[in-house]
């Protein structure tokens, strides 16, 4: 096979020829025009993570386009500048708020990938990495990770070495790790297609996704029952692998346009109208399928038609008038805004309008609400100690919120708001945009959601 | 010749590693504030965290002669922050937390680092806010609003920083830490220090906290949206309401040119071929909001509104107010360039100004949108124009001195809320004789005798050479697009 | 010793310092009135030339506040200068020299239905004398201070130059705000030629709301509830005429008549029974107390505490004090007979002060008997006073204006 991104190892399609990935490299540098637009008025440190918790010009989306700029006037990347663009969060805060239409979006991709170019990383974070890399984005290692991490929480083993603090001697992202984890749920595996119940509205493929599959399954299981319930057949490729989204927003653009081209041509075999992604990082990736391929002859444009079509479930599901009844859940929620949903693709009122449907649901905002939980991917492995002060403060004004359930439809921010509530003390219940609704469709008391 | 490697490293000492910034890459994020124009790549940085860092730093500079500036959040639009290359750049935005609220006192005690709106945040649960409201009060320092003397879109009614702010700790150009004004208390006898200090522009020293007045969050709010055939109907209508003795919270008016960019920026849906459009705004007790209203709505009818809305929620208020917020950043897609002005004229002369400036843009061959406080008399002039066509740039910028005479000539003032800074230390002299300057440098002398404290700001001044801030030219994309919601 | 041969061309008149011309006890060796800002210019330009101190005068209403000047080679009466240069109405602007009298102009600018929100604390003030004391009433609570109304000024300095900061124009910050600095400056920084006021309109309605307090901590309710009530109290104010006597509270709301009907009647059921209604103010409404009045200043929820010493010390100084002012804003005027014994006096501020400054306040003597100030500290604590000298030192080096009766011997 000619040229094939060496971590992807997707399965292509036969007879599929890869563009040569010498076109990949032009226009690398973050684009002057691009930078132009920003005027420097500063509305972007008002809402960002890292502006909030150091007050460094340096690491505000300002300063750090400015670091974009002397690198587009022909600066050298340097340890400083990496440092900068290392502890951008990649939430997108600033996209919200920016009154000049700046696409810090893709600012910041053009960055990273420089920074993947240019940069030698120490030994333990390349290792960090490539640990992360292989495994990751690739559902049967991930499989077999939890089984091998199942054993460990229910075996006592995890207890024991908490008990004798034994983690505290490892390293913070090891630690981080460990306490992100969640309770590994039993192995569930779809049928190819999923039929509708009642007259048929349409068909809709699901992006199963890696960690939401594997460590997050009764959501993905929840998400067909409710796309079923409201008369779409859901197509659900078996073959299907990562969206790229952990090596697009990386800076590793050659990896993370493998897995997007094996992506587009699994779903495009479905012929479906939609493609649902319950997962806000991957869906936010899918949708830049078009910037990301942009330089592929053979698949721009299919992979803009590709982006055109993939929609986060609650963005779907607000496009159509409810079917299935919803039952009374009488429960008190706080909805989190994960920040590739509501940042990169502005998706905010139609969770809580569908949750605001569901009678007897009493819905909190949670305050300071656009700053990011501190998960952004992997930012909480690769940044621990930033990554963990954002998540004790969102896990601080989700408990003022006063709900008894927090509502979150990204797997990451799940994990590290649950760990940051560990931290503090609490347990606070977390369930998924789509269970949520689950529940309601099935007219399941609030307990069934509580008690986890 | 100062050793700037051996002053950062002395400054670490004072401050702690963290704090002292002198990595090239990192400084030049610091080289300049809200007006991108000018830039000036500072020596050094320091970013304390306590008044007693500020005051050590200030006494190192003093010791060995250096200049210093300080800095906020680096949203000014006159370049008062803009650092000196020979100097040291002091950035409190490390200084931010609302350190006290006293709401049976309605004080609150903050540092200059703490954002404007944060201050509101703090209070609302109280019912109370703080007035002075610019636009830019999302990420702007209490710190800057006190060196500038900031105002907002409601200071005709409320007035400005200098209304509102009862004490300050600054640290004086000879390193001394002094409380200006009675703290919490009003009339500290002798002289008002606190007056002089607000809108002194960083210039006599730097402030390291702010006792500031809270009010009571007004019962009712009511905007009127109103579109006329022209500017002199709408600027009549503002003149009549406020002959009729009513103070509206804020009166706000865009002309077509400003109209359609908002238009095609944000969709606000403004009335349809307006001339002028006018944002007003009248808050206090619901029974004087309903008459006040009542009489707006009177007067606005008067002289011919063909449309008025009244906003029914505070989502509707909020869409009325986007057009006008985002009409800076939208100028930018009807025009390749542009430039934007703060003037302040009399009120009543808004009319016969804006004749004049019309005459002046279609003589220099520029367009020119029209954004205004209009209940103050304030004066946003957008200056339109396209770098890349020859000579444009200058005739936009002469355009720009011509205004500025203008605003004088008609009794007005040179700047109404941006301030002098760098950017109109140049024409002070348009509204300023030498003596008035050299009175106002009298009340500096006593200050900064060592003439370290943000020099050659506010004040003309010959430009040493190695210290001219780089002034891009028009095609400079900086000036490109949006300023954004600025004013 | 000076003589009296100066140019008088463009002075109204010049001569020797007679009986009237007296500042706080000490005679002026020469007088000269001037009719305009020329003639102010050259008469201090003069005064510079010869090193004359100079102390200014409009109708010396408060010529005896502060502390007696060390010396007054030269009065300049500013009388002559009374005209209303400029009432921009549809502005709400207006210019003035400094021998215009607060109620004549309140006078000119009713009749386009408008005032400056100043109260006549001291009947017959001048404007140049309001600048020099900073001096404001009841209105302080709505519209600010003078300084706060003050937006332009142009001042003649200690060298005969003249120089102006501010404009004519409400929105302004070209420049350093040097009014702020010369309000409440005793004439010890320049003499005001010229002052640019801003201006309200006339309310429709103004009605005030008295009732009868029992103690301080009464007070302290009542404040409270008005100011975080939606009543929008233009003035709050109290009196005690003397010790022991029941303490009074006034509030005064305007505006359009419906709602000023509506909020009096709120007010009324927000102080309780025992109110009374009326549109006009209560007798001692805008007056300063005593012929020994000392300012004091302090946080409203320090005022009962204040108000309690003010009676504790009435005890053991044996003074007989009564007390008046804006209470929601922390100023409270106490006013205390002529007749009382000098060194009493000196105690009963001395305490006094020190309770106001333990909460951030302060105790100021505006004005007493000559032989009252000569026992007691007139200014109290000032902070910082080695900037306030050298701000002096630059504005009038030779310090000739005013000696003496400011701040730190200023």
């Amino acid at each position: 096979m000619a040229a094939q991104p060496k971590a992807g190892r997707a399965v292509v399609p036969q007879g599929l020829r890869l563009a040569d990935s010498r076109s990949q490299k032009a226009k690398r540098a973050p684009e002057l025009e691009l930078l132009d637009a920003c005027v420097h008025c500063g509305f972007c440190l008002a809402t960002c993570p890292t502006y909030s918790l150091w007050g460094e010009e340096m690491d505000s989306p300002r300063g750090r386009i400015y670091l974009m700029r002397e690198l587009a006037e022909g600066e050298p990347m340097t340890t400083v500048m990496r440092t900068h663009f290392d502890r951008c969060l990649g939430c997108l805060a600033c996209l919200s708020v920016c009154p000049s239409g700046v696409r810090y979006d893709k600012l910041l991709a053009a960055a990273r990938v420089e920074v993947e170019r240019s940069t030698n990383r120490a030994w333990q974070e390349r290792l960090l990495r490539w640990f992360i890399f292989e495994l990751f984005p690739f559902s049967r290692r991930l499989r077999a990770a939890a089984v091998a991490l199942r054993v460990y929480q229910r075996s006592g083993l995890r207890t024991f070495m908490h008990r004798h603090e034994v983690f505290d001697r490892f390293p913070a992202t090891v630690r981080t790790l460990e306490s992100l984890a969640p309770r590994v749920p039993r192995y569930e595996s779809f049928p190819e297609t999923v039929a509708a119940h009642g007259e048929r509205r349409g068909v809709v493929a699901l992006l199963t996704g890696c960690i939401q599959s594997v460590l997050f399954s009764p959501v993905n299981a929840a998400t067909v029952r409710v796309l079923v319930a409201e008369g779409f057949d859901v197509v659900i490729p078996r073959q299907q692998g990562c969206c790229g989204a952990l090596s697009a927003h990386a800076g590793r653009d050659e990896e993370a346009q493998g897995f997007a081209r094996s992506l587009i041509e699994t779903f495009d075999r479905t012929g479906v109208s939609a493609v649902i992604v319950n997962s806000a990082g991957c869906g936010s990736a899918m949708k830049e399928y078009a910037h990301l391929l942009r330089d592929d002859p053979l698949y721009a444009h299919v992979a803009e038609q590709f982006s055109s079509r993939v929609r986060d479930v609650a963005e779907f599901l607000a496009e159509w008038e409810p079917r299935a009844p919803r039952h009374a859940l009488e429960v008190t929620v706080a909805y989190h805004d994960a920040c590739h949903l509501a940042h990169a693709q502005g998706v905010r009122t139609q969770p809580r309008d569908l949750l605001q449907a569901i009678p007897g649901l009493d819905l909190r905002e949670v305050a300071e609400g656009e700053i990011c939980c501190g998960s952004a991917g992997i930012y909480n492995l690769l940044q621990p100690e930033a990554g963990g002060e954002l998540g004790d403060r969102k896990a601080r004004n989700v408990l003022a919120s006063g709900a008894e359930l927090l509502v979150a439809a990204n797997p990451g921010c799940t994990m590290q708001v649950t760990a940051a509530l560990r931290r503090v003390g609490t347990r606070l219940p977390v369930a998924h945009t789509i269970e949520v609704i689950d529940a309601s469709i099935s007219g399941l008391p609030a307990r069934t959601l509580l008690g986890r | 010749m100062t050793d700037f490697v051996q002053f950062a490293e002395h400054l670490r000492q004072l401050l702690g590693e963290g704090e002292v910034v002198t990595d090239h890459e990192r400084l030049r994020t610091f080289e300049c504030d809200g007006l991108a124009h000018f830039r000036v790549c500072p020596a050094i940085v320091v970013l304390p965290q306590s008044g007693d860092e500020v005051k050590a730093v200030v006494g190192a500079c003093v010791a060995q002669g250096v200049p210093y500036v300080a800095r906020g959040s680096g949203t000014g639009l006159s370049g008062g922050a803009l650092p000196r290359a020979d100097g040291v750049l002091i950035v409190t935005t490390k200084m931010r937390s609302v350190v006290e609220v006293d709401v049976t006192n309605q004080r609150a005690t903050v540092e200059p680092g703490a954002v404007n709106l944060d201050i509101t945040r703090a209070v609302a649960p109280f019912g109370f806010y703080y007035a002075p409201d610019p636009s830019s009060q999302l990420v702007c320092s209490i710190g800057g609003n006190v060196a500038e003397n900031s105002g907002g879109a409601h200071c005709l009614k409320y007035g400005f920083t200098t209304h509102h702010v009862t004490g300050l700790e600054v640290v004086t150009p000879d390193g001394e830490v002094v409380d200006l004004g009675g703290g919490k208390a009003l009339d500290a006898p002798g002289y008002d220090l606190l007056g002089a200090f607000i809108g002194s522009e960083g210039t006599i020293g730097i402030t390291t906290k702010v006792v500031v007045r809270l009010l009571r969050s007004p019962e009712a709010v009511e905007t009127v949206l109103a579109g006329f055939s022209s500017i002199d109907d709408a600027a009549e209508a503002v003149s009549s309401i406020i002959a009729a003795g009513i103070v509206p919270a804020a009166v706000e008016l865009m002309d077509a040119l400003a109209v359609q960019a908002a238009e095609a920026s944000v969709h606000c849906n403004y009335p349809v071929g307006a001339g002028a459009v006018l944002i007003i705004e009248v808050d206090g007790p619901r029974v004087d909001v309903d008459e006040s209203l009542r009489l707006v709505e009177h007067h606005s009818k008067f002289h011919g509104a063909f449309e008025m809305r009244v906003a029914k929620n505070a989502a509707e208020r909020n869409l009325f107010w986007k057009g006008r917020k985002s009409a800076f950043a939208a100028v930018g897609r009807i025009s390749p360039d542009y430039i934007v002005q703060d003037g302040v004229i009399p009120r009543t002369m808004l009319a016969s100004v804006l004749n004049q400036m019309a005459k002046m843009a279609s003589d220099a061959g520029v367009r020119v949108a029209n954004v205004f406080h209009a209940g103050d008399g304030n004066l946003h002039p957008l200056v339109l124009f396209d770098g890349s066509v020859d000579g444009e740039c200058e005739r936009a910028e002469r355009l720009c001195g011509a205004i500025l005479d203008l605003c004088v000539a008609s009794g007005g003032s040179i700047t109404g809320e941006h301030g002098v800074g760098a950017d109109k230390a140049q024409h002070m002299p348009r509204m300023f004789s030498d003596d008035d300057l050299a009175t106002m440098q009298l009340l500096r002398t006593a200050f900064d005798p060592a003439g370290l404290c943000n020099p050659g700001k506010v004040f003309p001044n010959p430009r040493l050479c190695g210290e001219v801030p780089i002034r891009h030219s028009a095609s400079d994309p900086s000036v490109k697009t949006g300023m954004g919601e600025i004013f | 010793m000076t003589t009296p041969d100066r140019q008088g061309h463009k002075s109204q008149f010049v001569g020797l310092g007679g009986q009237r011309d007296v500042v706080d006890g000490v005679p002026a060796t020469s007088v000269a009135g001037v009719g305009t800002v020329e003639a102010l210019a050259e008469v201090m330009r003069e005064a510079a030339e010869r090193k004359e101190t100079v102390v200014a005068r409009g109708r010396g209403t408060k010529l005896d506040w502060g502390a007696p000047p060390t010396r007054v080679d030269l009065l300049v009466d500013l009388s002559g200068m009374n005209r209303v240069l400029e009432h921009a109405s549809g502005d709400l602007i207006v210019r003035v020299e400094p021998g215009v009298c607060l109620s004549e102009l309140q006078n000119l600018l009713a009749r386009s239905g408008q005032r400056l929100a100043i109260d006549e604390v001291v009947p017959g003030s001048t404007i140049g004398g309001l600048v020099a004391s900073g001096l404001c009433g009841p209105l302080r609570l709505a519209y600010g201070c003078v300084r706060d109304l003050l937006i332009g000024i142009s001042v003649v300095r200690a060298d005969g130059v003249l120089a102006k900061s501010g404009g004519k124009v409400v929105k302004n910050v070209a420049g350093y705000d040097l009014g702020k600095l010369y309000t409440g400056s005793f004439g010890t920084l320049g003499i005001v030629a010229e002052a640019i006021f801003r201006l309200h309109p006339v309310p429709e309605a103004r009605v005030w709301v008295t009732t009868e307090l029992s103690d301080e901590h009464d007070l302290a309710r009542c404040i409270a509830a008005v100011t975080t009530s939606q009543l929008v109290a233009s003035a709050l104010e109290i009196d005690c005429p003397e010790d022991g006597a029941p303490l009074e509270l006034a509030v005064l709301v305007e505006g359009i008549s419906v709602s000023v009907e509506r909020r009096a009647q709120a007010l009324a059921h927000l102080l309780g029974d025992r109110h009374t209604i009326s549109t006009t103010p209560p007798i001692w409404w805008a007056a300063i107390p005593g012929e020994t009045t000392v300012k004091l200043a302090t946080v409203g929820s320090d005022l009962p505490r204040v108000i309690g010493a003010i009676t504790e010390q009435a005890g053991r100084t044996g003074t007989r004090p009564c007390f008046r002012g804006s209470a929601a804003l922390g100023l409270l005027y106490v006013g205390l007979s002529g007749g009382s014994d000098p060194r009493a006096v000196a105690e009963f501020v001395k305490e006094i002060r020190t309770v106001c400054e333990e909460a951030g306040g302060s105790a100021v003597v505006l004005r007493a008997p000559a032989v009252v100030k000569r026992a007691v500290d007139i200014w109290g604590t000032v902070r910082p006073i080695g900037l306030m000298r050298r701000v002096k030192a630059s504005f009038d080096p030779l310090h000739r204006l005013a000696p003496g009766r400011f701040v730190g011997g200023i």
